[in-house]
């Protein structure tokens, strides 16, 4: 029956093409939506590497530009800012970094792995205190500490665990270099610690490369940092902020603050990942909508149109239940036609490099999650066509004009 | 092999009732060719559609083959079309869109326990019975209507079934052609031993049968 089906929609192959188009294009456009939502909900899944609940950001800008001159000087006051956070009863603890977690900006590098492959991180430049802000998590070696003052024939950095499985594989990064060897002014960056993964940018960003370095306030050299972080005990109420605002205006003059909280933050971030992610997905549903209508009458249209020939069938020996089942089968075989070329497509993304982002797991799933939707859209569209087709009676049918 | 005791078919809506068929009785021996005649409108088709089983009668019992089918499940309906009779239309019926064995192929697809090549088997064979062995993978577009009506045919008698039901199966033939079909009938019968069942309009065809059953208005006139 179902080679006798298969030559059926061959043989219509002019009639059919256009539907199979609509479900080669309808499976294009799923696809592509269902691999960002499995690609984020797969990012989701994996630890965020650090705590958010009950920590303030404080974003500092000290109206320099990227003037160096007084750049010690602002350093000190840093510091003293820490200092100063740290005697409010209301902070647990309080640590300088470049880029707070959720926020803009990132500092990317690549380097070229030892097997060929490029390998892209972030950087970030923290304060001894971070550890304890955020509760990272050290599962090797050690967090920055007062142990690595002074030291000035190397820079102490801590990576994350994706960055040392590819850099040193199952070998320990402790004490190992990570500076690039094709920098001519490079100094050795020498692992002290690994922490668990960490995602700056959230829940739904990409688990990548991520390196600490140490922010030194008496270095010439180091970053000034763009952001406070501070850990505050739970019951600390908005009232605080005018507070705290008070005190660091009082500290630094010059300088502006902007305070939220990570709560906060992130919530802004899940906006800018779900936000398009709905809006792609509710044209990609109206769209599926669309084309599920138009299968119906389609099909409903080919079973008016068959009459005579579902009459014949049933009168040469067919029950209801197999005409329902062809108009099903046909369907079936017409949406894998366009289907196959779907994949057969989508296959190649990977090659050319487009939806790079998504690995093979996520990948594969995409595709499988696609075609059980698009499956289960025409097996939805064929139920009522079909069940009409049942009613068609042989006597009538075969005198149908 | 056919009985039909006093069957009524009566087409009910919600405004009219026509009444299609009044107390007929009717007995078909195994291996008689009949036919059956009368105006239009007097019924031959509805007999035809109720001894075919394609139709259920409003009154009265049929049986085949000594059983009563009257009460038969949709399922069950089906398999006696499918394995004890064989249809054949005036307008042929044919898929276009698939070829002639394919076409002679569809009753035996819905029976049971046949493979693909027996089904091939018994397709070209009956293809070769109606002579258009040479034709099998041809498109019903392709062949004139006579040539059609014979794979039409071969398409009836492709299970073997033991009756065959034919809707003026020349009417829409010339007259040679319409001759052609009726040999073909008549030789499945002498040689093969079908009960046939014939409807026409035509007194030449009917006067080459054993018997003629005359309708009128529903009603058996002989």
């Amino acid at each position: 029956m179902i080679k006798h089906l298969c030559k059926l929609v061959w043989n219509r192959k002019r009639i059919n093409f256009l539907i199979t188009i609509e479900i080669f294009f309808s499976f294009l456009v799923l696809f592509s939506v269902i691999v960002f939502a499995v690609y984020y909900l797969n990012n989701y899944l994996y630890p965020l590497g650090f705590n958010y609940e009950n920590i303030w950001s404080i974003q500092v800008d000290t109206r320099s530009g990227s003037d160096e001159k007084d750049k010690l000087q602002r350093l000190a006051k840093t510091n003293q800012i820490i200092s100063a956070l740290r005697e409010f009863g209301e902070v647990e603890s309080a640590a300088a970094v470049w880029a707070a977690p959720f926020s803009r900006g990132d500092w990317t590098s690549g380097r070229k792995l030892k097997d060929g492959r490029d390998f892209d991180y972030s950087n970030n430049e923290a304060s001894d205190e971070l550890k304890e802000v955020l509760g990272l998590n050290v599962v090797r070696g050690r967090w920055f500490s007062k142990e690595d003052d002074g030291v000035t024939n190397y820079k102490p950095v801590v990576i994350n665990q994706m960055m040392a499985r590819a850099f040193f594989g199952d070998e320990d990064p402790i004490g190992k270099d990570i500076s690039d060897p094709d920098d001519k002014e490079r100094k050795e960056a020498r692992v002290v610690g690994v922490i668990d993964d960490f995602r700056k940018n959230g829940e739904f960003s990409e688990i990548r490369g991520y390196v600490f370095n140490r922010a030194d306030f008496t270095n010439q050299q180091s970053f000034l940092p763009r952001f406070f972080l501070i850990k505050v005990r739970p019951e600390t109420t908005a009232v605080f902020e005018e507070k705290l605002l008070a005190r660091l205006q009082a500290e630094a003059r010059d300088w502006s603050f902007t305070i939220k909280t990570l709560v906060d933050m992130r919530a802004n971030v899940f906006q800018e990942y779900l936000v398009p992610m709905t809006a792609f997905a509710l044209v990609a549903g109206f769209l599926l909508i669309m084309v599920g209508l138009g299968l119906t009458g389609v099909l409903w249209l080919t079973v008016t149109q068959r009459t005579k020939e579902i009459g014949l069938r049933r009168a040469k020996g067919a029950t209801k239940r197999r005409i329902y089942h062809q108009i099903l089968g046909e369907m079936f075989i017409i949406t894998s036609l366009g289907l196959l070329a779907g994949v057969l497509v989508v296959v190649q993304f990977p090659l050319l490099n487009f939806l790079g982002f998504a690995d093979s797991k996520v990948y594969t799933l995409s595709i499988i999650i696609s075609l059980v939707l698009i499956y289960l859209l025409t097996a939805l569209c064929g139920l009522y066509p079909s069940r009409l087709a049942t009613k068609v009676q042989p006597a009538e049918a075969l005198h149908y004009e | 092999m056919i009985q039909l005791e006093s069957v009524e078919k009566v087409y009910r809506t919600s405004k009219i009732e026509t009444v299609a068929l009044t107390n007929v009785n009717l007995s078909v021996r195994g291996g008689e060719f009949i036919s059956i005649m009368g105006p239009s409108g007097s019924g031959k088709s509805t007999l035809l559609n109720v001894i075919g089983l394609l139709d259920v009668p409003s009154g009265g019992k049929v049986s085949i083959n000594g059983q009563p089918v009257t009460s038969y499940s949709d399922r069950h309906l089906a398999q006696v079309r499918n394995e004890a009779i064989g249809f054949i239309f005036q307008t042929f019926h044919l898929i276009n869109d698939l070829s002639v064995v394919d076409n002679v192929e569809i009753p035996l697809l819905y029976r049971r326990k046949l493979s693909g090549s027996e089904r091939r088997k018994l397709a070209l064979r009956a293809l070769d019975r109606v002579g258009l062995h040479a034709r099998v993978h041809h498109f019903p577009s392709q062949l004139s209507g006579g040539q059609q009506q014979r794979v039409a045919i071969a398409r009836a008698i492709a299970g073997n079934p033991r009756i065959l039901l034919a809707d003026e199966p020349t009417g829409n033939l010339d007259s040679q052609m319409g001759d052609e079909i009726m040999e073909v009938l008549k030789r499945l019968n002498e040689d093969e031993g079908t009960t046939i069942v014939m409807v026409t309009h035509d007194p030449r065809l009917s006067g080459q049968t054993e018997r003629i059953v005359r309708l009128f208005d529903g009603r058996q006139v002989n």
